[in-house]
């Protein structure tokens, strides 16, 4: 019988979804045997997508994810669009665009305060009844102030442009059923200076955090992978452009249009994990496993397509480089990400376009066919695939979403982070900071 | 300042939207977090299943459970909720009705298996994974039927004024008294009584924005539905899929009404309407076919496949 040691983790917490890890390691626990990052729910929407009106994916799709529905509503439509060959109206593509820059802002905002950075203020020991958001807004309440107004501003700028912050509704094939109002846009351009300075802050606050655990985030869980990212001409870009692949030596694999897909996605049914695990399919699996979201974006593209965030990034580039394969920089390019999805929002609503009326075609038609939708979601690159018949009902649904992406990525650098611990106690050399709010 | 109220927040299978709009109370969170005594949120604190599981019976005083029940591990969730809470609250519509995930019950598990697991475009030849995993249940069963609850907060997701009001009452130790009203009360668009020719799809020609959707065509369910989102779509130009479910008495059937409603508004041949329509079950029971008339035989259905 073996004597082997299981640590469970259940639940993995600080985590929108559903996980446990499970580890198993050798009787004297001084060696790993196996990691398995265990997802422990699903609930087949690409069955029940299966049959519904082409146009009702939309509308039933983002709730595939609350904290990205907006992606998902998204990708479902632009699917519909290229099954349907429909091109929207260059206005309603500049709202959709403000729409999903809103959510960038919001998401990458609740993540960096609310689920990243207790474990910074802190420290990772601190007792979990002190260990979380809440805590942060006892012990450090400005800080916790700017992590709720930049949430607010990305959040209620989702329901202005989408309905509804969670799960919204306006985008339909050929554009949006409705336009944003002149008094909307002012509003909202009143709000953006604040905005800015609270990124300006939340930029501050990484950079001191960063620098305090610079030896964790050099050495901890590094762990080489491929990186798959959308790419405007090697301008890091949420809403369109091809898809990038990036070997782990730093090289452009592949760079594809969206419905060419099949040849480079491979999916790997795990025993252990009802979420799939995605790779780079020429590389076969497990070499092939890519990451996707902040960092692996940042790694695919050359640049930022906005001036302030591409200076950050050049700044994150002096520290970790590119690639970067350091699993705790994923933090850093979200903050790097929030600074794109900022100057995004100004420009767009600088733009008289945004207020156009002209946002919504009147001829669309449902046709066969066959199309695919791609995005960035917050963690990473998200991709719906429907099949309509001629009356536009539809008949296959493929979803490979963000997090799938990253499944197996996660594992491996689990895997690393376990040796570390386990079988080179290298966790007891690093050097950890004093937790900046000692409780 | 009172004691903080303790709290728990569990999570089924779901989205965490309804969560999500509970943060989107924004800076009022500055004034309800410190009145809260948080003892388990997967999302934001670090307790653990064992945790929970370890609280004496009845010892926390409220708990929101948000998803439904698609794993043996939901299920087990759900039971200890109820075990551990005081008051219950089935948050948001996946644990008041069954939710969008409930139309997997359209299908048998197999077939959702078979797209999941087994053959897809982008892999062939899979298993159903099982190692360390809870198993899945084969049918969605609504969370009524697990447990009872002392409150239903409906809607995908609550809107955050919903949920501000339900735990400022909470707190206060005051019932939460909710408007009854369906959708169309908060509807600022005009209805004139005309009845429907024929249903138009929603990306159909340009509505008119000031006059009923329902009565220019477009199918809305505004009228059959919870008003408990104060007409958030029906006024941004978009029309009513009925994510709030019936207007009380919520056990009513929700689909069952919006077609009634429905023939009432557009004398159209049945036939014909149903051509028209296309995909009935999934528009007029997207958030409640769990706990339907339809739903129920489902259920049914299933439970006598185990006999």
């Amino acid at each position: 019988m073996s004597k082997d040691k299981t640590i469970r983790i259940d639940p993995v917490t600080r985590l929108e979804g559903h996980g446990s890890l499970t580890i198993k390691l050798s009787a004297d626990m001084k060696q790993v045997k196996d990691v398995q990052f265990n997802i422990n729910s699903t609930r087949f929407f690409e069955r029940f997508l299966t049959g519904r009106l082409m146009e009702e994916a939309p509308r039933i799709a983002p709730r595939i994810c609350g904290i990205c529905p907006i992606p998902h509503h998204l990708a479902s439509v632009k699917a519909v669009e290229a099954a349907w060959d429909v091109t929207p109206p260059p206005a309603a593509v500049k709202l959709r665009r403000l729409l999903i820059e809103a959510k960038q802002l919001s998401s990458h905002a609740i993540h960096f305060y609310a689920l990243a950075a207790p474990d910074f203020v802190f420290g990772p020991f601190a007792d979990p009844a002190v260990r979380n958001v809440a805590a942060v807004l006892k012990h450090l309440p400005d800080v916790a102030v700017q992590a709720i107004k930049l949430m607010e501003f990305g959040q209620e700028l989702c329901r202005t442009v989408g309905a509804k912050a969670v799960h919204p509704v306006t985008a339909i094939p050929g554009g949006m059923l409705s336009p944003l109002k002149e008094e909307e846009r002012d509003d909202w351009l009143n709000k953006v200076p604040e905005m800015l300075e609270n990124i300006n802050k939340t930029v501050d606050l990484a950079k001191t955090v960063v620098n305090l655990y610079l030896d964790v985030i050099t050495k901890v869980a590094v762990t080489p992978t491929y990186y798959i990212g959308l790419s405007n001409e090697g301008a890091l870009d949420i809403y369109d452009g091809t898809v990038r692949v990036q070997d782990p030596d730093g090289e452009i694999v592949a760079d594809f249009e969206p419905h060419e897909y099949t040849k480079y996605y491979g999916e790997h049914i795990p025993k252990h994990s009802y979420a799939t695990h995605i790779y780079y399919k020429p590389a076969g699996y497990p070499e092939g496993v890519w990451r996707a979201n902040t960092l692996a974006r940042c790694n695919v593209n050359e640049r930022m397509a906005t001036p302030l965030a591409d200076a950050a990034l050049k700044e994150m580039r002096e520290l970790v480089g590119r690639p970067s394969h350091h699993t705790f920089a994923f933090h850093y390019a979200r903050v790097v990400e929030m600074v794109q999805a900022a100057e995004w929002i100004k420009t767009l609503l600088e733009d008289p376009d945004i207020v156009s009326t002209d946002v919504k075609l009147s001829d669309v038609e449902p046709k066969a066919g066959e199309g695919v939708g791609i995005v960035e979601a917050p963690r990473g690159i998200l991709l719906h695939n429907y099949e309509s018949d001629e009356k536009g009902i539809l008949t296959k649904a493929n979803l490979v979403v963000a997090t799938n992406n990253n499944i197996a990525g996660i594992e491996k650098s689990l895997m690393t982070a376990a040796k570390q611990i386990f079988e080179q106690e290298a966790h007891k050399d690093l050097k950890l900071p004093d937790p900046l709010v000692k409780t | 300042m009172a004691d903080p109220v303790s709290i728990a927040m569990g999570q089924g299978s779901s989205c965490w939207g309804c969560f999500q709009s509970l943060v989107d109370i924004h800076l009022k969170l500055a004034d309800v977090l410190p009145l809260l005594d948080i003892k388990y949120w997967q999302a934001v604190a670090d307790f653990k299943l064992h945790h929970l599981e370890g609280y004496p019976d009845k010892s926390i005083v409220v708990g929101l459970y948000e998803g439904m029940a698609r794993t043996a591990e939901d299920v087990h969730l759900l039971k200890i909720m109820r075990d551990k809470c005081q008051v219950l609250i089935a948050f948001g519509s996946c644990s008041c009705f069954g939710g969008i995930p409930g139309m997997a019950n359209f299908y048998d598990i197999e077939e959702c298996y078979d797209v999941k697991f087994r053959n897809n475009k982008t892999f062939s030849g899979g298993e159903v994974p099982s190692e360390n995993l809870p198993s899945i249940e084969p049918v969605v069963v609504p969370n009524s039927d697990i447990v009872d609850f002392d409150i239903y907060l409906p809607g995908c997701p609550p809107t955050p004024k919903l949920i501000l009001t339900a735990v400022t009452a909470l707190l206060e130790g005051k019932p939460i008294d909710l408007p009854p009203h369906t959708v169309c009360h908060y509807c600022d668009r005009e209805k004139k009584e005309t009845p429907i020719e024929e249903i138009l799809r929603p990306f159909t020609g340009h509505a008119d924005p000031d006059r009923c959707l329902l009565e220019q065509g477009y199918i809305c369910m505004g009228s059959a539905t919870w008003g408990l989102c104060e007409g958030q779509c029906v006024n941004k130009g978009t029309t009513c899929r009925g994510c709030f479910g019936p207007p009380p008495p919520i056990t009513q059937d929700h689909g069952a009404a919006t077609i009634s409603m429905l023939g009432s508004y557009a004398p159209i041949d049945p036939e014909q309407m149903k051509d028209q329509v296309k995909d009935a079950i999934g528009m007029f029971w997207r958030f409640d076919y769990p706990t339907s008339h339809l739903g129920r035989i489902r259920i049914k259905r299933e439970e006598a496949k185990s006999r």
